[in-house]
Parts: structure tokens; sequence; C-alpha cells
């Protein structure tokens, strides 16, 4: 088949129904946004004294709502729905089979209104229900069952994605034995064997531990070991979120600024590199954690430090594929190119400001993985501030810029206003601009995040580049321009719908300058790659792991539990039994003393 | 041949693709790569070692 | 494989930053000593630390010449002993642990940080210069009070330090 007729065709005109597992993906994705987004402006205006329209206490069950929204079903859903058009579309074939397909698709939706109704129950006081646990769950701060079992449906959901997928590729391998692996396929399989790797210590983290304790199956868990748990997968979570966007810088973007993607090699390099090194890092984020050995940070400070290469590599790949296509436009000199590319496409002026946002993300990234420097930031609400740069605006706004270039092909109907897409864009890098930037200068006050009321009535913070209330405003400017931004970005995208079908919005993707060919044929050996990814999980976490559960047992000892679900009614039980329960045990001791 | 990133399309430039020489792409990186080594030297030695209560043990 | 000598030159560049970033924090380590927390205490029994010697009624100790303890007990929604009283210009040992769950340590605007998890005693040895206040404050969500949870770091000059100590009866 010829590009020429495949340009006759959009991608909803080839695989109608993977086109519609796409667009339903998405909306579960934008829905998630906007949920995200309201819970994001209401926070904002709390956080920082400017409107409080929740009492203080229920300011986590809006924080634990924006971060599992946004991080879990706005990024993972759309993560789907991409990696299903990028498969489909790259190995020009449809999906084995579409019942699966929406299975756990299905799955996905279901865990996720599961975990979704466990956090909303929070605010309604007549429920004894609630999941104030934020996105990180530490024990023994206890959630609902209902909040860890919709967690592991949603990730179940998200493992047989994978599996489809992987599926699809075999039978097209069969189909092409001789053919190299296309590029974005690559990029999906990297990924989600990455992925696999990456949840099978939350899974285990929640089905051996957290959901049994919160049925009352078990009596207490090791806090350290759950944490442990978590961040083995929290880290690489960072990357799942990030190779879609990725995945669209190395091979669309590149197409957006009339030009191709500068290296093939390098950009199977650059994901066999994330395999590799996404998960044997995640003790970084621990680095004041007592009950770990110094040693075992350093080592993962390492891993993390060269987990900056792959990024770094991607910075001159994907900025020399933009700068070959703004030569090919008639650019010239320097840095005069510049001036030559597609300003005025919102998918091509959000992907690249995105971008700029996630170099200077890589900076506080740096602070973040520097071990002993963790003293001056960690916990503070610089470490928002840098992923507000990183998932917030690099993965964010790609994903809403690729939207305005994508969605006309997966639907065949035009963006309703691309005038109005390239302000949401904008206006997104501007609010995003001010409210990060304010939030790493507090961070360096040593401003706590996670907090309702971070000002405090015994002390207040030193003042640097600008006071505390002066920042703060910052970050509440930022915060509504990024509420308003979301707002035309998911308003935009209700019109379009309303728009009618029309022909012709295929856009096909080129390919590379450098292509396959020149790749080594050792990069798509798969399982070559899981392999070594597998033994540095275990060179970075057998000894840790073997080391805390020493230290605090498997189950733990010692250390309560801390349900937050267990409402008035449970408080006003607890209290009409203590008495009977000390007088029990009043009576057992007499009983053992008439004994002896 | 299906996927685009195999397929040698119609518009295919050709063979003086090979000379193609990013300089304006090495010239940002090369300013990205100066700024993050000032800022890390600065936020390193300056902001952090320069702080109260430094942790010695 | 073909790679552009542009881009093995940023190759080499990235590998040398990584390198650099590498070593500064390795100078920070070796040079002014900067020591991470780790796992040099024992476990403890959270949900009994009034069995325990150094927690059961925790206070600021002198424990060497010009070196002092400081056991801290965090819990929902607080600090003991509040505020913490330290000697100017001297070696103090914070150790804090949790008798419910994780909490945080900060020193506002200082480097004195640590997570606070219970089961687990987290060290941290600083070195005060002169008498000055600074707010102590959780930075680990806690609960739904954890906005509350606050308390002080007193550095305080030698002899104020000794007439509190006299004064408390210790």
């Amino acid at each position: 088949m010829s590009e020429a007729i495949e340009g006759d065709r959009s991608f909803v005109d080839k695989f109608p129904e993977e086109a519609r597992i796409v667009r339903s993906a998405f909306l579960s994705s934008f829905f998630a946004l906007l949920l995200g987004a309201v819970f994001g402006i209401i926070q904002t205006l709390h956080r920082t004294d400017v409107a409080r329209i929740i009492p203080s206490t229920d300011y986590y069950t809006v924080l634990t709502a924006h971060g599992v929204f946004l991080v879990i079903s706005f990024t993972i859903f759309f993560l789907v729905g991409l990696f299903t058009w990028a498969l489909t579309r790259s190995l020009d074939r449809p999906l084995v089979n579409i019942k699966i397909t929406w299975t756990w698709y299905a799955l996905m939706a279901i865990g996720m209104t599961m975990t979704g109704v466990s956090i909303l129950a929070g605010f309604v006081s007549s429920i004894d229900m609630s999941a104030d646990v934020l996105y990180t769950f530490y024990a023994p701060l206890q959630a609902h069952p209902l909040f860890y079992t919709g967690l592991a449906v949603f990730i179940v959901g998200s493992w047989i994605a994978g599996a489809d997928w992987f599926r699809t590729f075999l039978a097209w391998k069969r189909e092409h034995p001789d053919e190299r692996i296309p590029l974005q396929t690559f990029m999906v399989l990297t990924t989600m064997a990455m992925w696999y790797i990456a949840s099978s210590a939350v899974a285990a983290s929640v089905l051996l531990f957290l959901l049994p304790w919160s049925l009352g199956f078990i009596d207490q868990v090791n806090p350290t070991l759950t944490r442990t748990l978590f961040w083995f997968f929290g880290h690489p979570v960072v990357y799942f979120w990030l190779m879609p966007a990725y995945l669209l810088w190395y091979t669309v973007l590149p197409r957006i600024a009339g030009g191709r993607l500068f290296s093939d090699p390098l950009a199977r390099v650059v994901f066999v590199l994330f395999l590799l090194l996404s998960t044997p890092v995640g003790i970084h984020h621990q680095y004041l954690d007592p009950g770990i050995a110094e040693g075992f940070k350093f080592i993962s400070m390492t891993n993390t430090m060269f987990l900056l290469l792959p990024s770094l590599l991607t910075a001159f790949t994907v900025v020399a594929s933009v700068e070959y296509g703004a030569r090919q436009r008639g650019g010239t000199g320097l840095l005069g190119w510049l001036t030559d590319l597609p300003w005025r496409k919102p998918e091509f002026t959000g992907m690249m400001l995105a971008g700029l946002m996630f170099a200077a993300g890589g900076f506080s990234g740096m602070v973040n993985a520097g071990m002993n420097i963790n003293y001056m930031i960690h916990n503070t609400i610089w470490v928002p501030g840098h992923f507000h740069l990183t998932v917030g605006t690099a993965v964010a706004l790609t994903f809403m810029a690729a939207t305005y270039w994508i969605w006309p092909q997966i639907s065949n109907k035009p963006i309703y206003s691309r005038t109005i897409g390239l302000f949401q864009v904008v206006l997104w890098f501007i609010g995003m601009a001010l409210m990060s930037n304010a939030m790493h200068a507090q961070g360096i006050m040593g401003v706590p995040r996670r907090t309702a009321e971070p000002e405090y009535s015994g002390f207040d913070y030193p003042t640097m580049f600008g006071g505390f209330e002066e920042l703060n405003i910052q970050i509440a400017i930022g915060g509504t321009l990024l509420f308003v931004s979301t707002v035309l970005f998911i308003g935009n995208l209700v019109l379009t719908m309303g728009n009618p079908k029309v022909s012709g919005l295929a856009d096909p993707l080129p390919p590379a300058l450098s292509g396959p060919d020149d790749a080594p044929q050792v990069l798509d050996n798969l399982r070559l790659w899981v392999g070594i990814a597998l033994t540095l999980v275990v060179l970075a976490y057998a000894l840790p792991l073997a080391a805390i559960i020493n230290r605090g047992g498997l189950l733990g000892s010692g250390v309560g539990t801390y349900p937050v679900w267990l409402g008035p009614a449970f408080d006003a039980l607890v209290s009409a039994l203590t008495p009977l329960a000390d007088g029990a045990r009043d009576a057992a001791a007499a009983l053992v003393g008439v004994v002896r | 041949m299906g996927q685009n990133e195999t397929a040698h399309g119609v518009d295919d430039v050709g063979g003086d693709d090979a000379e193609f020489d990013p300089i304006g792409t090495l010239t940002l990186i090369g300013i990205y790569f100066a700024i993050l080594v000032l800022s890390w030297v600065y936020i390193y030695y300056i902001e952090f070692l320069g702080r109260d209560l430094v942790v010695v043990g | 494989m073909h790679i552009h000598a542009y881009e093995k030159l940023w190759l080499a560049c990235s590998v040398l930053l990584i390198l650099f970033l590498i070593g500064t924090v390795t100078y920070g380590a070796v040079g002014p000593g900067i020591a991470m927390v780790a796992d040099s205490e024992q476990p403890i029994d959270a949900q009994n630390l009034d069995e325990s010697e150094r927690f059961a009624d925790p206070g600021v100790e002198q424990v060497g010449e010009n070196e002092y303890a400081a056991y801290v007990v965090a819990y929902q929604f607080g600090f003991t002993p509040d505020p913490i009283v330290v000697p100017a210009n001297s070696t103090v040992t914070f150790y804090v642990t949790s008798r419910d769950v994780t909490h945080g340590f900060e020193v506002a605007g200082t480097n004195a940080n640590t997570m606070v998890i219970p089961g687990e005693v987290a060290t941290l040895t600083v070195e005060t210069a002169e008498p000055q206040e600074y707010g102590l404050l959780c930075n680990e969500y806690c609960g739904a009070a954890h906005h509350a949870m606050e308390g002080k770091v007193n550095v305080v000059s030698q002899s104020e330090f000794e007439s509190r100590q006299g004064g408390d009866g210790e």
C-alpha cells in the first residue's frame, strides 16, 4: 500500500473499531482531566488563602482526588488510547480481538470508578467511606478497601491492554517475519515491558498487604516495606506518563514541523535505556527515610543520574528533527530558522512549549536526584513545582496539543477552533511558568507540600526571591490560568465532537532521516533488554528489600492502623465500647489475680 | 509495505539529507548545557551548602 | 549505526554532566561531611514508646563535651518536646520517631529534614551556630489536621541552656 492511498484515508476510515477505542480512552482521560482541574483550582486557592470554600480537613480529599485523577486516570487513559493508535497505525493491521480490547478498557474504567467513588465519598460525612491517603497511600494511614480494589482492577486492565498489543505484534511478526519492528510499535512494547516490571511491585503491595489489611485480615503492615514497594512503582510510573509524550515528540512533532525524525536508531536506544533504568531508581524518593542504608541510596542516585542520559539525548534528536523541518521550510541562519516554524499550529506550539518546560524541569529533577541536596527540598513545595513541569506540562500539554492533531484523524471531524487551541496551549504555558516558578521558590524557603495551610502560628518563613505572600499570589494566578486553559481545551473538544464528518483529514507520518535499517538488530531483541532490566532491578532492590523485611518484619511490628475512612459512627461505636473493653480487661486482670 | 517508518513515501527528499548538520540545535543545546551547569553550581554550593544546620551525621 | 558527529559531542557532554553531578554529591559527602539519614538505629516498637528509655519522656541531654542528643516524638498532630531547646555552637543529634503514622521533621529554612516512620528512629546530627529560633513543621501528610502540626527548635546560648535544664529539675 502506498502512502498516496493512505493519504486519502484517515485512521478512522481504515480502523473504525480501533478508532472508537482510542476515542473512548481519550474521553475517559479528558473527563479525569476536567475533574482534576476542578480539584486543582479549589486546592490552589485554598492553599494560598485566596478563597477557601471547603474546611481545611477536606483539603486532603481534594488533594487525593487531584492526584489520583490526574496522574493515574488522565495520563494512563490517554496512554492506552495513544498506544492503541500508534500500534495499529505503525503495524498497519487491526488488533487481534477487539472484544479483548473492550474488556481491558472496561476493567480500567470500572477500576478507576471504584477508586474515584471511594475518594469522593470522603466529602459526604454520612457515608463511612473515604480514601484521604493521597496518591502515595502511605501506610499506616488506611483507605477504604474499595480504593485499593479499584486500583488493582485498573492495573490488571492495563496489563491486559499490554497483552493485547503484544499479541497483535506477534500476529504481525508472523505475517512479516523479516521486517524491523516499526518505531512506534517498538516504543509501545518497550514501554509496556517497563510497566509490567514496575507495576508488579505496587500490585504486590496492594494485594498482599494493603487490601487484606484494610479488610481486617491482617492487623498491621510494615510502613517502610509498603513505601518502598510504592516507590519501586512510583518512579517508573513517571516514565510511563512520559513515554507517550516522547512517542509524540519523536514520531509526530517532526512531521508537524515539516520535517522528519533525525535518527530512528537513536530513538530506539533511548527507549531501551528507559526500559533498563526506569525501575532501579525508586529509592531516590526515600533518601531521607530511616531504616535504609546510605549505600543503597547512593546506588539509586547513580542509576537516577544516568537516567538523565536518554532525556538529554532526546532533547538533541527532537530539536534537530524540528530544525530539519524549519530548514526544509526555508529557514536559515544559526538560530534564524526558529522563525520559520509553524508557530500558529496549536499542536506544534503546544508540544514545543511542553518540551521547553521539560528542559526546565530537568534542572529541578537533577536537584531532586542529588542525594544529599535532598535535605534542602525534600517534601517541600519545590517537588510539586518540579512535577508540574514534567507530568503537569511536558506530559499534559503534549497530550492536549497532540489532541488537536490526532482527534480529526480518529473521528473525521475537524477541530472546532484552532485559534482557541493556540490560545489555550500558550495560556497553559504562562500559567505553569508562574505557578511552578513560585512553587520552586517557596520550596527553597522550606514551605511544605501537601498541606491545607502552609502558614504557621509559631514562625514565619525566611524571605528570599520575594516574600511568601507574593509567591502565593503568583501560585494563585498561575493555577487560575491553568484552570481556564483546561476548560477551553475541554470546551473546544466538545464543540469539535458536534462538527459534521468530513474527509481528507489524514496526515501520514514520513520515515526518519536515518531509518531503522541503520539500527543494529540487537536493539529489537526485546527478550534481551527485559532480561537485563530485571537483572538491574534485582541488583538494586534485593538487598534493600531483604534489609527492610529483616528490620521491620514482613507484616510490620508494633505499628498501629489509622483508618481515615471510618467516620463518626465508628468513632461513636469505639467510644461506646471502650468502657466495656476496659471493664472486661479489669475483670480479666482480677480473674488472673484470683487464679494466681 | 504498510508501516510508514520503513516506507519511502512521496515526500522522501533523497540523498542530500545525509548532509544535514543541525548546527542550530547544537547551539541551543550548548546554551542549555551552560545554564544547567551554572544553576547547579549555584544551587548546590551557594544555596544548599550555605544554609544553617548542615547535617553532618 | 550512524550517529551524527554533533550528536556524539552531545552524548559526551551529557555523560560528563552526569559524572559532574555525581561528583558534586560525593564531594558534599566527603568534604563538608554531609551524611544521609540511614539505618544506624535499631527498629523500635512504635506503640510502646512509653517503655522506651529514650522516648518515654523525650528531651535534650548532654552526651559528650559540647555534644547533645535531642530525643523527639512526632505524633498526630505535634512534636514532643516543644520547643526543642538546644545550645548554640554545639553538635546536636536529633533522634526522631513516631508513635502513630508517618510524619516529617523539617526545621524550616534549614537542611535539617527527615522522614519520621513509625517503627524506625531517624537520626541526624547538625552543628548549631548562634542563638536563633527556628520553626519546626511536619512535611508529610499525616491526617486531617496535618497543617496544624508544628513546633519550634530554639537554639539558645550555653548559659541559657544550662539554666533552662536546671529549671526543669534535670
